[in-house]
C-alpha cells in the first residue's frame, strides 16, 4: 500500500459519507428525505408512517364541523389606517358568502382614507408576482372604493405593458396572462367607478389594450355596470373590435341565477349567433379502448 | 482496498448524481397562496379525509416522496395542496339542480380513480415540468408545477381541480373513443375565437339540461357533448357561483378569474360564459 495515498484515502471516505448522506436523503424511498418521518421520530403527535399511505407530522386538531362551528361571523375587522390593511385581506380572503356585505361596510367607511389607499395600492405592487390570489383580493378591495387615487392607479395599471417573454404554456405566455388578469380586475374597478373619465379609460382599453382578456373584462364591466342595456351595447359597438363584436352579446350566469334566467339568455345567444354552434364530434379512427368493468369507491367521510 | 476505493467512488457518483438529479425533482415549497391557505384553515387539516382521497384519486406514494406524502399537513407542498383541491371538490359546491351546470356527483366521478360511466380506472401523479398545467396519457393524470407554485396564478384549489376535470375528461374522451384533435388532446390553434394553440369546441348546454350525475352523456353530436376546458369552465364557474357558503372568497375569485379567461380564451366558437359579477368586490 502507498502510504501517501492515506490521507486522500480518509478525504474520499469523508466525502463518501457525506455524499452518501446527501444523495441518500433525495433518492426515491431513502428514510431521510426531506419529508418521509422517521418510523421513530418523537415529534409530538406525529403518526406512525405505514408504506404506501401518507401520513402527517403533526396533529391534527379540530374537525372542519367544529372549525366552521368555532367561525366569529360577521366580524371584520378595522379598516381605519395603513397597518390595519394585511389583517383586513387576510380576513377578506377567508370571508364566507354571507359577509360579502358585511366587507363592503367596512371598504366603504374606508373609502375616503388615503393611508388606507395607499396601503392597498403597496400591497398590490408587494404581490402581484408573488400570490395571485392576494392581489385579486387587494385590487377587489381598491376597486370597491372608487376613490380618486385608486382611479389613478389603475389608469396607469392597465395601461403598464405586458410581458412578451416568459414560460409558455399551450402558447401562452404565463406572466403576461398572469399580469393581464390583474389587469382585467383593476379595469372592474375603473367600470365600477362609472364617472366619465373612468369609462373613457375603459373604452380605450375595449378598442387599444392589446390583451383579450383585458379587453372581454372591459366589455363585460362595462355592461354590467350599466345593466346590460341596449342602450350601454350600443355605445360599446364604437369601440369593440370587430372580430370581438359577439363579446357584446356574452352569456353571464351569476350566483343564485335561475336556469329560467340563465337558459333564455343562453338561447337568445345562440339564437342571435348560430355560427358558435360546434361541429359534431369525431370518433377516433383508433381502436377504441376496451371498457372496464365499473368500480366501486368508498363514500367520502362524512363533512 | 481496491474494493474500498472502488465503493468509494461509486458512492461519491451516485450521491453527487443523487443530489445533481434530486434536488430540482419539486416544485417551490416555500409558501402557500393565500387561496390555498384559506381553504386549508377550513379544514385545519383533515386526517380521516388525506386517508380517504389518496385512495379514491389511486395516489402511489412513490410519485410524492419529497413532495408531502409523509408530511400530509404541511400545505406549502405539492401533495397537501392537491388534496386541499380535492377538499374543495368533494364538499365545496351547493349543488343546486336549478343553477349549477353541474354536481359534486360528476366532478367527483371525473376526477377520481374509479373506472366509472366517466372514464376507465384513472390515477393521479405529479410532475416538476412548467409548460404544462396537467396532462393525461395511459391512465394517468400528471399535474405539475404551475398549479402548484404560488408564484402561479393557477397555484389555487379551484384551479388545481379544475385541471383535474380537464385531465380527467381525456380519459372520458378515451372512453368513449372520441378524437379530439392531436395537440395534445386537443384542436390546432390558434383559430377561430381560440387565441392559443390548443383548442375546443364549447358545446354550450342549459342549466338543468344535465341531472346531476349524467355529466358523462353523450349522444354522438354537438347537442350532448363536453370538452376538457369546457367542463374545467364550468367547474371553475361552479366554485366562483355556486359554492358553500364557507368556501373561502379567496377561492371563489381566483375560480372566477381563471374561468373567464379561459372562457375568452380557449374555445374556437367561443367566447364561453362569464360568470360571477363583474362588481370589484
Amino acid at each position: 500500500m502507498d502510504t501517501t495515498k492515506r490521507p486522500l484515502r480518509t478525504v474520499l471516505v469523508a466525502i463518501a459519507a457525506l455524499s452518501c448522506g446527501i444523495g441518500c436523503a433525495t433518492l426515491t424511498g431513502c428514510a431521510s428525505s426531506a419529508d418521509d418521518a422517521q418510523p421513530s421520530e418523537s415529534a409530538q403527535g406525529a403518526v406512525a408512517t405505514t408504506p404506501g399511505v401518507p401520513s402527517a407530522r403533526q396533529a391534527t386538531g379540530a374537525s372542519p364541523r367544529e372549525l366552521l362551528v368555532r367561525y366569529q361571523a360577521h366580524s371584520p375587522p378595522q379598516l381605519a389606517s395603513a397597518d390595519q390593511v394585511g389583517r383586513f385581506l387576510d380576513w377578506v380572503g377567508a370571508s364566507h358568502v354571507d359577509e360579502k356585505e358585511d366587507a363592503r361596510r367596512v371598504i366603504v367607511a374606508a373609502a375616503s382614507n388615503q393611508a388606507v389607499v395607499d396601503a392597498l395600492i403597496v400591497e398590490v405592487e408587494r404581490v402581484k408576482a408573488a400570490d395571485h390570489s392576494r392581489a385579486l383580493l387587494a385590487l377587489a378591495i381598491l376597486g370597491e372604493t372608487k376613490n380618486p387615487k385608486a382611479q389613478a392607479f389603475f389608469t396607469a395599471f392597465v395601461r403598464r405593458a405586458l410581458p412578451q417573454q416568459g414560460t409558455v404554456i399551450d402558447g401562452e405566455i404565463m406572466e403576461q396572462t398572469q399580469a393581464a388578469q390583474l389587469q382585467g380586475k383593476a379595469i372592474d374597478g375603473l367600470a365600477y367607478i362609472n364617472s366619465d373619465s373612468a369609462n373613457k379609460v375603459v373604452m380605450d382599453v375595449i378598442a387599444h389594450h392589446p390583451s383579450k382578456i383585458v379587453r372581454a373584462e372591459a366589455i363585460n364591466a362595462y355592461l354590467w355596470n350599466h345593466g346590460d342595456s341596449v342602450e350601454a351595447r350600443k355605445t360599446l359597438s364604437q369601440f369593440v373590435r370587430t372580430d370581438e363584436a359577439i363579446l357584446l352579446d356574452r352569456v353571464r350566469r351569476v350566483t343564485g341565477e335561475s336556469a329560467a334566467s340563465f337558459n333564455a339568455k343562453l338561447a337568445q345567444f345562440l339564437k342571435q349567433h348560430p355560427e358558435v354552434v360546434p361541429p359534431d364530434p369525431e370518433r377516433s379512427k383508433a381502436a377504441a379502448t376496451p371498457a372496464q368493468p365499473q368500480g366501486r369507491s368508498l363514500p367520502p367521510p362524512a363533512l | 482496498m481496491t474494493i474500498i476505493r472502488k465503493f468509494i467512488v461509486s458512492a461519491i457518483a451516485i450521491g453527487t448524481f443523487g443530489v445533481a438529479l434530486e434536488a430540482g425533482a419539486v416544485c417551490n415549497q416555500t409558501a402557500a397562496s393565500q387561496a390555498d391557505t384559506d381553504l386549508w384553515n377550513t379544514h385545519g387539516c383533515w386526517t380521516d379525509f388525506f386517508l380517504w382521497q389518496y385512495v379514491a384519486y389511486d395516489l402511489r406514494g412513490g410519485d410524492w416522496t419529497n413532495r408531502g406524502w409523509n408530511d400530509a399537513c404541511n400545505n406549502v407542498l405539492e401533495y397537501p395542496k392537491h388534496w386541499n383541491a380535492s377538499f374543495l371538490l368533494t364538499y365545496g359546491l351547493l349543488d343546486n339542480n336549478d343553477q349549477s351546470f353541474h354536481g359534486t356527483v360528476d366532478y367527483r366521478a371525473t376526477a377520481e380513480a374509479v373506472s366509472s360511466n366517466f372514464h376507465n380506472a384513472i390515477h393521479d401523479s405529479v410532475g416538476d415540468g412548467t409548460d404544462l398545467f396537467g396532462s393525461y396519457s395511459g391512465g394517468t393524470v400528471t399535474t405539475y408545477c404551475p398549479l402548484y407554485d404560488v408564484t402561479w396564478q393557477n397555484a389555487n384549489p379551484g384551479s388545481r381541480g379544475g385541471d383535474f376535470q380537464h385531465e380527467g375528461w381525456h380519459a372520458w374522451m378515451e372512453k368513449y373513443n372520441f378524437n379530439n384533435g392531436d395537440v395534445g388532446g386537443h384542436r390546432p390553434g390558434p383559430q377561430g375565437a381560440c387565441t392559443i394553440n390548443s383548442c375546443d369546441y364549447f358545446y354550450f348546454h342549459g342549466i338543468s339540461q344535465y341531472v346531476f350525475g349524467d355529466m358523462w352523456q353523450n349522444d354522438g353530436t354537438a347537442n350532448r357533448f363536453h370538452s376538457p376546458n369546457q367542463v374545467q369552465v364550468e367547474y371553475l364557474c361552479d366554485v366562483a357561483d355556486q359554492s358553500q357558503s364557507w368556501i373561502p372568497a379567496s377561492v371563489r375569485m381566483a375560480a372566477q378569474t381563471d374561468a373567464n379567461t379561459r372562457a375568452g380564451q380557449r374555445f374556437i366558437n367561443g367566447p364561453g360564459y362569464t360568470c360571477g359579477s363583474a362588481r370589484p368586490w
